[in-house]
């Protein structure tokens, strides 16, 4: 239990990174996301697995409790609703995420706000910002959970969307976001306003 | 140890006066430093005279110029940074001397040549440039060089631009003195130094689908002496020698230096702190040093199944990951370099500490760059980190290191037991006076 919670900050943390690179002056680093998205997906398998006690006993781990503050960067925080319950307005996909075994992009079942659009992903502008602040309070463990589920095991599955369908278009499909088809893993705003800046990163290179 | 002598750039700290990068020319005689906000500083080092026997040796400026500005990408509306990320000096075959610099996206061939000579005398001028009344000139007189104060030109001679997609993140003169390689993140270009419309590629590992993208290339240097072959070190760890006489693209690499991870070792943060941030071939050209987030490795290029030589650097930053992980830390590319006589290697670390390792008595040494520890003429004490257990007096402790103070660019005089040391932005040169020769 103690790996979930510390893959699950992690997975937080990573996102915040994926975000800000994107308004990071000198362009995206392609070699820094790299990183970011294989940490990511080392999360992601922790999270989903059973916890194993001797897979990632690696010395001091980390214990997820109280890891030691660096100076300098402000931490990013305990998540909020930790060890709460998940807010209603959160997908409900967490208990059933937690069984699933680990295939890239399983479809969870549609949410209630698929006919909500996406948030356009032009440029990052005040529209991110305030979405950035609407997310590290909602980047709660249901939201997080989800994410999780989305997320394949490579590189492509940050991209992934449709569960068994073609794959997305690196190049040129900053519009494929927005007209996400209806029944998609997950509609939650601020779920595919994770996704977008990712497939918009990978279509900047 | 050494004697130190400390040069300040300012006192008061800004971003654009970040060292980025460090390099000595082929004599040692000059030093090149290149900062974030695009500026090259060229020291020289004065020669030793009889009259002055204390500033012996010492480096003063000798040029600054602005190499690199900011660009903006119209295209994908992206910034292009103006931080020079690689200086590389050129052999010198003539009384200037030439350097490249390079930031994210384009390379510059520079020339620098003293004047410290004018024609005086001429016939229809006087001395200010006025044209003279001809009337007035009655005998010819031949014009003579008469000594002036010594000026440094520099002249941009060749921008190498749009070669590069992605990031560059190294340079490489051949031993040829005529080509030249940089390297971004997925491609390896050869450009021929006169040659700035054109150049070719020679590796690329971007894959057909980037959304299958596994690994970048980090660093890559030519071979000291063989002008066919250079190196080239992955974000996984891996190290590439190819041969570019076996084929024009070099994607089959001749040879490909791997070490298996240790199993006992494996956390989420693996794969970071396996990403080489540097590669150095020895000046024997028969090893290649190695730098990963905590460890510096020497490589025989006749082995390929393992490194000959692991040194720790700061081992105690293996539980910390995670928090270094969350404050970027662990991304910090750190440098790493050879002496003259390829028997010591150094390289940075945290709170102004840096290391240097013996690689015959296998003993290693930390010490600091800081104003407080360096006084002109001190001797640097050597510090410690202590990890729990018995503390000494002057050790410092892992959760007091101060992380934002990290010495990422070191460089090592080719001949001589001088260093130069880059400490955000202060620059500090020690020499070693007791030895001034390598052993």
């Amino acid at each position: 239990m103690e790996f979930k919670l510390e893959a699950h900050r992690i997975v937080s943390i990573s996102l915040g990174k994926i975000y800000n690179s994107r308004v990071q002056r000198g362009g995206i680093k392609l070699h820094k996301n790299l990183l970011v998205s294989l940490v990511l997906r080392s999360a992601r398998q922790v999270y989903l697995s059973d916890p194993c006690p001797g897979l990632y006993l690696a010395g001091p781990a980390g214990s997820p409790a109280a890891p030691p503050q660096q100076p300098g960067e402000p931490a990013a925080g305990p998540p909020a609703g930790w060890g709460e319950p998940p807010p209603p307005a959160a997908c409900a996909a967490w208990p059933e995420t937690e069984p699933q075994p680990e295939r890239p992009a399983d479809p969870a079942p549609p949410r209630v706000g698929a006919a909500e659009p996406a948030a356009p992903v032009t440029g990052a502008g005040d529209a991110l910002r305030a979405g950035e602040v609407e997310e590290e309070e909602e980047m709660e463990t249901g939201n997080v959970a989800n994410l999780i589920s989305i997320f394949g095991s490579s590189f492509s599955g940050l991209l992934r969307k449709s569960p068994g369908g073609g794959r997305e278009e690196a190049e040129g499909e900053e519009s494929g976001p927005e007209a996400a088809e209806p029944g998609q893993i997950c509609c939650d705003k601020p779920v595919l306003r994770d996704i977008n800046p990712w497939s918009t990163a990978i279509v900047a290179f | 140890m050494a004697i130190s002598r400390g040069l300040a750039r300012r006192t008061v700290p800004e971003a654009a006066d970040i060292i980025s990068t460090v390099e000595f020319n082929h004599t040692g005689e000059l030093l090149a430093t290149g900062d974030k906000g695009g500026r090259v500083v060229i020291f020289q080092r004065e020669p030793e005279s009889k009259n002055a026997p204390h500033s012996q040796g010492e480096y003063d400026v000798y040029s600054t110029f602005q190499s690199h500005e900011p660009e903006f990408d119209y295209l994908k509306s992206l910034e292009i940074e103006e931080k020079i990320n690689k200086i590389k000096w050129l052999p010198q075959q003539n009384a200037a001397h030439s350097l490249l610099s390079t930031n994210d996206k384009t390379i510059k061939l520079w020339k620098i040549t003293e004047r410290d000579k004018r024609p005086e005398g001429y016939n229809l001028k006087d001395e200010e440039g006025k044209l003279k009344d001809l009337s007035t000139v009655t005998s010819l007189q031949v014009p003579v060089l008469k000594p002036m104060d010594l000026m440094v030109e520099v002249s941009p001679r060749r921008v190498f631009a749009n070669g590069h997609t992605y990031h560059i993140n190294s340079i490489s003169v051949n031993s040829d003195c005529e080509t030249y390689m940089s390297a971004d993140d997925l491609r390896i270009n050869l450009w021929h130094l006169a040659i700035t419309d054109r150049s070719f590629n020679i590796v690329d590992i971007k894959p057909a689908n980037m959304e299958d993208l596994t690994e970048v290339i980090t660093a890559s240097e030519f071979h000291p002496h063989h002008c066919n072959l250079f190196v080239y070190s992955s974000s996984k760890g891996s190290l590439r020698l190819c041969d570019m006489r076996a084929a024009a693209l070099c994607d089959k690499h001749s040879k490909l230096f791997e070490e298996p991870e240790d199993p006992s070792n494996r956390s989420f943060f693996s794969e970071i702190i396996s990403s080489v941030s540097d590669v150095k071939f020895s000046h024997s050209g028969r090893y290649m040093l190695t730098r990963d987030y905590l460890t510096v490795k020497v490589w025989d290029l006749n082995m390929e199944a393992r490194p000959i030589e692991t040194y720790q650097v700061h081992d105690y930053l293996r539980s910390k990951l995670c928090s270094l992980y969350e404050n970027d830390c662990i991304f910090d590319k750190f440098e790493c370099a050879w002496n003259g006589s390829d028997s010591v290697i150094m390289t940075g670390a945290y709170n102004n500490f840096f290391r240097m390792f013996d690689r015959n008595t296998k003993r290693d040494v930390t010490l600091e760059a800081s104003r407080e520890s360096s006084k002109p003429r001190a001797v640097l004490k050597p510090r410690r980190v202590c990890v729990g257990g018995k503390r000494r007096r002057d050790d410092i402790s892992v959760d007091s290191l101060d992380f934002t103070k990290k010495i990422l660019h070191t460089a090592w005089h080719p001949a001589e037991n001088i260093i130069a040391i880059a400490a955000t932005n202060n620059l500090y040169i020690f020499q070693d006076k007791v030895n001034s020769e390598m052993h």
